[in-house]
């Protein structure tokens, strides 16, 4: 699924759009090496972490998409740095849980089609 | 002044310790007796360009001072017809041979005198001292320490591999990083452009991404624990790639209790950066072909990575 079907099935807010790849699965967790050790190359990754380092492992791990969880902005910086990496940041104000359950129906459910 | 200018000299005190007096006075003294006149003096400080002369009786003792303000205060009363002995200063302060640098600052600090004679146990003048031939020989000093860094350095750069036994030439590594340990924002930046200057080598991507996960571990750890400076390097050889993050900082106390995961030291500010998970360590060691920790207390860590290149 791309990015931009799924920003047409879930209101998200859009901080930076970057390249329309493909999201082959989601991934939740605001540890930094644990996301290192357990996302996959395609996840969305869902997280309440807002610094310079999300950037760095979203390259790290090929995570096209960013998604902030509880709502809030990134700095002037980090925006610039994902628009440089090409990694879309998206944000919601809905939690991790209740964006995880979302993603997954919708993702799943595409891949079952 | 006195006080700060010795606390400064303390932190260097174990280089200097064994100076004397003796090894850093000037041995060739211009002197006079005491019967020379005052006008003798002058002329001796205006052609040798010094601005006091020892005055020794004939043992050569050191019986007297006399400086140029000495001079300056006989023009002005007219006196410089008379004998030295009529305005030299008699009661000298001088620097023992064996007085040792701290002692002999400390002197210039208290008197503020420009030079000192320096006697035997005996006051036998053996020489004199100033401020310039302080200078020279602190300098001559660091002057040594810096030939012996340098051999040390090229030592230190003609390295081996800990895993493999290769040579690697540091200075001629193909990939170097300084990482930025002021700012934990931008940790795991080295790793990042380590692993886009591997595929623009046109390393195959999934091993870029391995050798970017492992060093983005030790880059975090270097930036958040280490407390020193660090660097990443990256040597690629036929058959693998060797990369190496080290730094000069606290070192690991525990190496046992590092590898485990779950195991942190992070204080609760980093872990609520998300980092300090317990898993830098296991994650190098799964990301990696080969891993050894070098690490002391103290002594800074040396981590090195193995990544084998598939073969074509």
């Amino acid at each position: 699924m791309k990015i931009k079907d799924i920003l047409n099935e879930m209101k998200l807010e859009v901080l930076n759009i970057g390249k329309d790849s493909e999201i082959r699965g989601g991934y939740s967790s605001d540890l930094l090496s644990n996301v290192m050790a357990n996302a996959k190359e395609g996840d969305i990754w869902i997280t309440v972490q807002k610094h310079m380092n999300i950037i760095a492992v979203a390259q790290l791990k090929k995570i096209p998409a960013i998604l902030i969880a509880n709502g809030g902005t990134l700095s002037e910086e980090v925006l610039k740095k994902a628009k440089e990496e090409g990694i879309t940041i998206l944000s919601s104000k809905e939690g991790t849980f209740e964006l995880s359950g979302k993603l997954y129906n919708l993702l799943i459910k595409n891949q079952a089609l | 002044m006195s006080i700060e200018l010795s606390c400064k000299l303390s932190k260097y005190a174990h280089i200097f310790e064994d100076l004397k007096a003796e090894d850093i006075m000037t041995k060739q003294v211009s002197t006079l007796t005491a019967d020379k006149k005052i006008s003798q003096a002058k002329e001796m400080m205006k052609i040798k360009k010094i601005s006091g002369i020892p005055i020794v009786n004939d043992e050569n003792k050191l019986i007297g001072i006399i400086s140029i303000e000495d001079i300056i205060k006989a023009l002005e009363t007219g006196e410089m017809e008379e004998k030295i002995e009529k305005i030299m200063t008699k009661e000298v302060i001088s620097l023992k041979k064996e007085d040792n640098l701290p002692s002999i600052i400390q002197k210039f600090e208290m008197y503020k005198f420009g030079r000192f004679p320096v006697v035997d146990e005996k006051n036998f003048l053996c020489g004199i001292l100033t401020k310039v031939d302080i200078l020279h020989k602190i300098l001559d000093k660091f002057n040594l320490i810096y030939l012996h860094d340098k051999k040390r350095n090229s030592i230190l750069n003609q390295d081996l591999s800990l895993i493999t036994g290769e040579k690697l030439d540091i200075k001629k590594a193909e990939f170097k990083h300084q990482i930025d340990t002021t700012d934990i924002s931008r940790a795991g930046e080295g790793a990042a452009i380590l692993k886009s200057f591997l595929i623009n080598k046109g390393i195959d991507s999934e091993i870029a991404r391995k050798v970017g996960i492992a060093v983005y571990e030790a880059e975090t750890n270097v930036v958040i624990h280490s407390k020193g400076e660090g660097e990443i390097l990256c040597f690629i050889k036929k058959d693998k790639i060797i990369v190496r993050v080290i730094d000069n900082g606290i070192g690991i106390e525990n190496l046992d209790q590092a590898m485990k995961e779950g195991f942190s030291t992070a204080p609760d500010y980093i872990r609520e950066l998300g980092f300090g998970a317990g898993m830098g360590i296991p994650n190098m060691k799964r990301f990696a072909d080969k891993l050894v920790i070098l690490s002391e207390k103290n002594s800074g860590t040396q981590v090195e990575f193995v990544f084998f290149l598939k073969d074509k």
